[in-house]
């Protein structure tokens, strides 16, 4: 039996560099750009590759990075997996051509979860690696196979709050909780703080509907924590904010201690939701007082 | 019409009841366009109306417009078409004037205030304002 966690007890080795960010967001930029249903392989030559389905991130690797998938799955199981078990399914694997993760999970040894969990740490190093190193992509060659467990891909705004919370892991988690315990049907949101290891806002946790491409995210957030900023000089308390656009569309704002939340609303109905529910939310109390009186016609 | 607008809305009941003041401004300068202000007015619609060239004037269009593309809305309206603010002290309320490009409606009431109140409100006298 195993007993997965969402803990960063396997730290990705990523390697620290005050532009990683930066350079991370170019390269998702890149798969943001490609065509909508873009599928098949981003290659950086020798180094390294990144695996497409939709555009969303299936699996990555970087020839620099130090730990393998079936490390990360080991390590993040209480007791650490078997070592032989592993290997004798990677074996099989290689055999069968089967992918070794669902391999895995089809075994009991892994659930699911845990799956994803090993998948996206993978995946959010060896595109952490691929982008430290300041190579560019040097083609993308597309192709018909599909067969990934949409389970197990990853959006490009999923990997860059991944890479974000490894600032503060335990601020990013509850940033998660929040967002999931706050965004209502019709919306989708992420959270961002300050940092010094970005110019702008560091996004820090999505929820997994959040699909935008990434420099949007961004551009919105530091939007968000200006709007605050600005706000800040004639009402310090300022904690909850709506705007409204395109007809029936809304962005609705918050903020929690220095982690400040972000939910795009496709229908005012959603937004006046996403509202009464801070209302129950019992932990900041500028926000709950505003979100209280908030009764009236979106 | 505009000292009208720069006046407490409503009157009487209606303006004991939400003590909500408004004034155009300027969504380029942030200047408070009404030059007959009350002065108890102007100190409570100043710091709004000044951040308007931060809101309104530094986020890409095309970012909005790609956001509601993915949302399902109209990809073609892609400005803010209100701005509510809240806090435990105040609400306020930025609209921008359809009929007058440039200029929005800023707004500002105690947080107990109803917010669907001042909103109609605010809505109500923008109608009136751009009506007639």
């Amino acid at each position: 039996m195993s007993v997965e966690r969402e803990s960063t007890r396997v730290l990705p080795s990523i390697p620290a560099s005050p532009g990683l960010i930066a350079s991370v967001l170019r390269l998702l930029a890149f798969i943001d750009d490609l065509p909508k249903g873009a599928t098949g392989v981003l290659k950086f030559g020798d180094s390294g590759l990144i695996l497409l389905e939709s555009r969303k991130i299936c699996w990555a690797v970087a020839r620099s990075m130090r730990l393998r998938l079936t490390d990360i799955l080991r390590n993040q199981s209480t007791p650490p997996l078997p070592r032989e078990a592993v290997e004798e399914i990677y074996r099989r694997c290689k055999v069968d051509g089967r992918p070794i993760g669902e391999a895995l999970v089809m075994s009991g040894l892994v659930s699911e979860a845990g799956l994803r969990v090993a998948l996206f740490k993978h995946n959010g190093e060896a595109i952490a690696h691929l982008a430290g190193s300041g190579l560019s992509p040097e083609a993308f060659v597309s192709h018909s196979r599909t067969g990934y467990d949409p389970k197990f891909s990853f959006s490009p705004c999923e990997v860059l709050a991944m890479l974000g919370s490894l600032d503060d892991p335990a601020r990013a988690l509850a940033a998660q909780i929040e967002l999931g315990n706050t965004l209502v049907p019709d919306s989708f949101g992420a959270a961002f703080v300050r940092s010094n290891t970005v110019s702008g806002a560091l996004v820090i946790a999505v929820d997994r509907a959040c699909d935008l491409p990434v420099s949007d995210l961004v551009e919105v957030c530091n939007w968000t924590a200006g709007l605050f900023d600005v706000a800040h000089t004639f009402d310090p308390e300022a904690a909850l904010a709506r705007a409204v656009w395109g007809g029936r569309l809304a962005l609705v704002t918050w903020r929690a201690k220095d982690v400040a939340y972000v939910g795009l609303c496709s229908s005012r109905a959603a937004a006046a939701r996403l509202v009464s529910r801070l209302e129950s939310t019992a932990k900041s109390s500028g926000v709950i007082a505003a979100a209280a009186r908030y009764g009236g016609p979106a | 019409m505009m000292r009208a607008l720069s006046q407490p809305l409503g009157s009487g009941p209606e303006y004991n009841a939400l003590d909500l003041v408004c004034a155009p401004a300027s969504m380029k300068t942030g200047a408070l366009l009404d030059q007959n202000l009350a002065e108890r007015v102007r100190e409570r619609l100043e710091g709004l109306a000044a951040t308007l060239p931060d809101l309104f004037g530094t986020l890409d269009p095309t970012c909005l417009e790609r956001i509601a593309e993915r949302l399902g809305g109209d990809p073609d309206d892609a400005t803010f078409g209100e701005i509510l603010l809240l806090s435990d002290r105040s609400l306020h309320v930025i609209q921008p004037l359809a009929s007058r490009p440039g200029v929005a409606l800023v707004a500002e009431c105690p947080a107990t205030s109803s917010i669907g109140m001042v909103l109609s409100a605010i809505r109500a006298r923008v109608l009136s304002m751009e009506g007639g």
